[in-house]
């Protein structure tokens, strides 16, 4: 199904869903966007929240359930999960929303992981205007978005080319019938075009298959003498998904599952205090190994999306692309992303 | 799901974040990508900075002391006893038998009001905080020399430098954003030379790494300052317009030769010629420094020495050149400027001057002692000779982070009444006779002041745990009770009250406090703030010289004490470790004790990684894992401070820097043995 939503509208589509269902959606704040419950606020479909949209399915820190000492047995609750419409996400992200189903996919099913994907609705924005950082299109992981989603906006201008892929997807449009216009031929150029446009304004030198190339060049341990171990490039990867578990609280707590991170040494230090990954640079080329040969083993996918936010965070001096010692400020000024 | 705009609680940097919020708990943590200090990057603890919030050991409910024991009791009845007891000792043995310890975890306003209610309510001067222990020299000399006790640029400004000196700061580990625009101005050409006695992160990847002896830096610092003015590198003109003493300084340090520097420090000649010259020869010059240069029984003379050695290279009032303290808490700042310090009102303004004084009587009534009260360290002397009897302790935990802990806890021990304030049971909870549970910074309104003197929103995200609350509204309540005034509706109305009577935040409000905060001094409403300080004149007028000369520390490896024991920080944990090692991935990380030594010492006493060793000064005694380093000198001994059961200061001294009561935490003679296996 297809429609064209005004540009006006769509609070007032959001409104609708927002009776029904949680929607998060990227809102604009004074210190950048990020993916909220929307209630209202002026939303910012331009820039890419830092935070990936993947926490709403992963979360950092999760009580898996929660355990009750009564007369001498353990009773176990899981947490209720809240039904939510994800709105506004990038291709990138959804492209890693589709590796994440596949890895938790294994046997055994990650149950904790579908039950909130299972709750969750997703509707996709084209990116017709990619970030400096952005480099999906060399991994087929945008600026269009090819894996599967409820719905699919592209901004053509003075409204949103809307196209439904599923039972859902078409029930989201259908709650805002009345603010729906026919879609037209011309949008669909439109959006051809927009989104060869986007594909174009980014670089062309980043497949799978040449920051593998860039992998084999790179110093391994003068680029970890620059990092500063901080985690940030796997706490805002969208694909990034290692956790750790732990009990909190005798008798009674929870289980809970945080976030964990392969760029700091007690992820892989042994049980004797030995260390297979001692340096941080030996971590580093952990981290791409892992997305550019594991994962695309296991999964048939790279394990990047090219949404270029380990270069955003990081603190060092690392070009997280060509791999090489400098700074993301020498070539990419802070005050032009500001 | 919401995202609530706040600044980190850890160090000084002062990081903005954003707080995730989901079911009323917070289940994860981002940075900000518009803050001018995090720019979208964070350290590992700033990732991680909530987790330790809804954690089950927090502190739910009052507690008083009854026998051995403490036990839940009520708001109102803690409260009662705690003003009872202050009013009684008040009373029979006068205010100067009371005092307060102030928290650098707290925010301005809880340091305001609580500097208010020791001074105006319990009528006494003797209230401190943690910088005692920190940048307490910084505040004495810095304010000498150049008018104001505060970083003098912004950090980022750093990275607009061409010669970085990093003096004693493991910047990589323990300030990661500021290492991150030490960088930055590295990968731009930048020079860097970093001194210190280990070799740490940045030394490996500085231009020039010096390896002083551990307490010797008056006598290197005196040299470069002795070489620039023999190579003709200092800015005369710069000396000459705005500064005093110069003549003084230079006869002292002209006795510093590259060689005689040599023979004390250890640090070889041609690198102290180097050194110097790459300093001297610097348009940019930018001094870093942090603990290793303050924590010194002579921590004044030597920000002293560093304040000279940018004076003469005119290294003051321009972006990426100026003096750095690097401050260790996310408000140490912030508590030194609201005044919670024995000699001070907020803003650094004189107890001793009579338009201060009148100022503060006629805003808060009553009466302000004029004589200036004890220093922390002082305070728990005067408990341990009986002359102090009660105190008061505000998230702070003293018998861990203090030097000599035997002595600090024989001194608690002995106060009639001791009440403390936190967000966990801590080794001080565990003395006291009555304990409030504190609301912390993910669940309170306030403002924090970062090291480069921005001040900034702390945002409520969720409610305290149990009846736990705010601090600045049980110091109100108390301070009603001990019969003073203090009715406030929010922490946005002290703020307030603070410009009112605070020439240096004279501007600052909660409505003009965006994302990126305003950096005092922001004397009025309209006023953008200061990036770059002393930019055409220092705050006294003139900036002062003053000539430091080098004295041996108090305690020197001999053939009982032959190692030279220092202490410090681990990258993963954050002081005395109880939001850290709350935190699972920063306790997985660094789960127990260690000392760092030598390889080479090591092999000598048949000690791998990982054997227990006993550690040994003239005070105490612990046990804890070897840890072979090659970062360390031979001879030197690296003991992190965060952990309870080896407290690193059971061994260190109390030995005080005259002018500023820190104490040598830096420098302990200590011997070293197997433990049986």
């Amino acid at each position: 199904m297809k429609a064209f939503l005004p540009k006006d509208q769509l609070p007032f589509l959001l409104e609708e869903l927002g009776e029904r269902i949680e929607v998060i959606a990227p809102v604009s704040t004074d210190a950048g966007p990020s993916f909220v419950t929307w209630q209202g606020q002026p939303l910012d479909l331009k820039d890419k929240p830092l935070t990936p949209i993947t926490e709403f399915l992963l979360p950092h820190k999760e009580a898996l359930f929660t355990y009750v000492q009564e007369a001498g047995r353990y009773i176990f609750k899981e947490e209720e999960i809240p039904s939510r419409l994800l709105f506004g996400i990038r291709p990138c992200d959804l492209h890693a929303i589709a590796l994440l189903d596949r890895i938790f996919g294994r046997e055994p099913p990650d149950q904790a992981y579908f039950r909130r994907r299972r709750a969750t609705a997703l509707v996709v924005q084209n990116c017709t205007s990619p970030g400096r950082e952005c480099f999906c299109a060399g991994l087929e992981a945008g600026p269009e978005a090819k894996d599967p989603c409820d719905l699919q906006l592209t901004d053509v201008g003075d409204g949103f080319l809307c196209q439904a892929e599923t039972p859902a997807g078409i029930l989201i449009l259908n709650a805002g019938r009345a603010l729906l216009k026919p879609a037209l031929p011309e949008h669909l150029q439109e959006k051809a075009k927009l989104l060869q446009e986007a594909r174009r304004a980014m670089p062309q030198d980043r497949s799978c298959s040449q920051i593998r190339q860039a992998m084999e060049r790179a110093d391994w341990e003068a680029l970890g003498r620059e990092c500063l171990s901080c985690g940030g490039c796997s706490f805002v990867c969208p694909v990034c998904h290692c956790f750790n578990i732990l009990d909190l609280g005798v008798p009674d707590g929870q289980r809970l599952r945080c976030r964990d991170s392969c760029m700091l040494p007690g992820f892989s230090r042994l049980t004797g205090g030995a260390n297979p990954r001692r340096t941080p640079g030996q971590r580093l080329r952990h981290w791409y190994q892992e997305k550019f040969e594991d994962i695309p083993q296991i999964t048939g996918l790279p394990g990047c999306v090219g949404c270029g936010r380990c270069h955003l965070t990081c603190p060092a001096a690392i070009n997280r692309v060509d791999l090489t010692v400098a700074s993301r400020f020498v070539d990419d000024s802070s005050e032009a992303r500001r | 799901m919401e995202k609530v705009l706040t600044t980190c609680i850890y160090c000084g940097c002062g990081c903005g974040m954003f707080l995730h919020v989901d079911g009323g708990r917070i289940v994860g943590t981002s940075p900000s990508l518009a803050h001018p200090m995090s720019r979208g990057s964070l350290c590992i603890k700033g990732w991680l900075a909530a987790d330790f919030v809804g954690h089950p050991d927090r502190l739910k409910s009052p507690l008083i002391r009854q026998g051995d024991l403490l036990i839940k009791t009520t708001w109102d009845e803690a409260l009662a006893l705690t003003a009872a007891s202050l009013r009684s000792i008040q009373k029979e043995f006068g205010p100067q038998a009371l005092g307060v310890l102030t928290s650098a975890k707290g925010t301005n306003e809880e340091n305001y009001l609580l500097m208010k209610m020791a001074r105006a309510a319990l009528g006494t001067n003797n209230v401190d905080h943690v910088a005692r222990l920190c940048h307490a020299p910084t505040v004495a000399a810095l304010g000498f020399a150049l008018g104001s006790g505060a970083m003098t640029g912004s950090i980022s400004s750093l990275q607009s430098s061409d010669a970085i000196l990093v003096v004693g700061s493991n910047t990589t580990e323990q300030h990661p954003l500021v290492a991150s625009y030490i960088l930055r101005a590295r990968s731009r050409g930048a020079k860097l030379i970093v001194v210190d006695p280990r070799k740490t992160r940045l030394a490996e990847l500085a231009d020039l790494w010096l390896s002083p002896r551990q307490g010797t830096d008056v006598a290197w610092i005196n040299c470069l300052l002795n070489i620039i003015v023999q190579q003709d590198l200092a800015d005369r003109q710069f000396i000459k317009e705005r500064t005093d003493g110069f003549i003084e300084t230079l006869q002292a340090t002209s006795a510093y030769t590259a060689e005689k520097a040599e023979e004390i420090s250890g640090i070889p000649a041609a690198d102290l010629v180097k050194a110097a010259s790459i300093f001297g020869l610097a348009s940019r010059g930018a001094i870093v420094y942090a603990m290793g240069v303050t924590q010194h029984f002579r921590g004044t003379d030597i920000v002293q020495a560093l304040a000279n050695l940018a004076l003469a290279t005119g290294n003051v009032g321009r972006d990426g050149a100026g003096v750095y303290p690097l401050r260790g808490h996310q408000n140490v700042q912030g508590a030194c400027d609201m005044g919670a310090l024995p000699n001070v009102l907020s803003g650094y303004q004189l107890l001793s001057s009579p338009q201060a004084q009148a100022k503060f009587v006629e805003a808060w009534g009553g009466q302000i002692p004029c004589e200036p009260g004890l220093t922390a360290l002082e305070m728990l002397w005067a408990a341990e000779s009986g002359s102090l009897k009660g105190l008061i302790i505000v998230g702070e935990n003293p018998v861990l982070s203090y030097p000599h802990t035997s002595r600090v806890q024989k001194a608690l021990k002995g106060l009639e009444f001791l009440m403390v304030s936190d967000i966990f049971p801590t080794e001080t909870t565990a003395l006291a006779d009555v304990v409030l549970p504190a609301a912390c910074f993910a669940e309170k309104d306030g403002t924090f002041t970062s090291t480069e003197r921005r001040v900034q929103r702390v945002r409520k995200a969720v409610d305290p745990p149990g009846e736990a609350r705010a601090e600045w509204e049980w110091i109100c309540d108390l301070t009603e009770r001990l019969g003073a005034k203090a009715e406030y509706s929010s922490p946005g109305d002290v703020m307030d009250e603070i410009a009112s009577l605070t020439p240096i935040y004279g501007g600052i409000s909660y409505e003009r406090l965006g994302p990126d905060g305003l950096q005092w001094p922001c004397p009025t409403k309209d006023h953008p703030g200061t990036g770059v300080m002393h930019v055409s004149r220092f705050p006294h007028g003139r900036a002062c010289f003053r000539p430091v000369l080098y004295l041996d520390p108090p305690e020197t490896p001999d053939a009982d004490y032959p190692f030279m024991l220092t202490t410090g920080r681990s990258m993963y944990h954050f002081h005395t470790g109880t939001m850290t090692r709350r935190t699972s991935l920063l306790d997985r990380e660094v789960p127990t004790p260690f000392v760092k030594m030598n390889p080479e010492d090591a092999r000598l006493m048949g000690i791998r990684d990982g054997t227990k060793v006993r550690v040994e000064t003239r005070r105490g005694s612990i046990s804890v894992e070897a840890r072979l380093a090659d970062g360390v000198h031979k001879g030197d001994l690296f003991l992190p401070f965060h952990f309870s059961e080896a407290p690193a200061n059971a061994l260190t001294a109390q030995s005080l820097d005259p002018v500023s009561k820190i104490a040598e935490l830096k420098v302990s003679a200590a011997r070293l043995k197997k433990e049986a296996p």
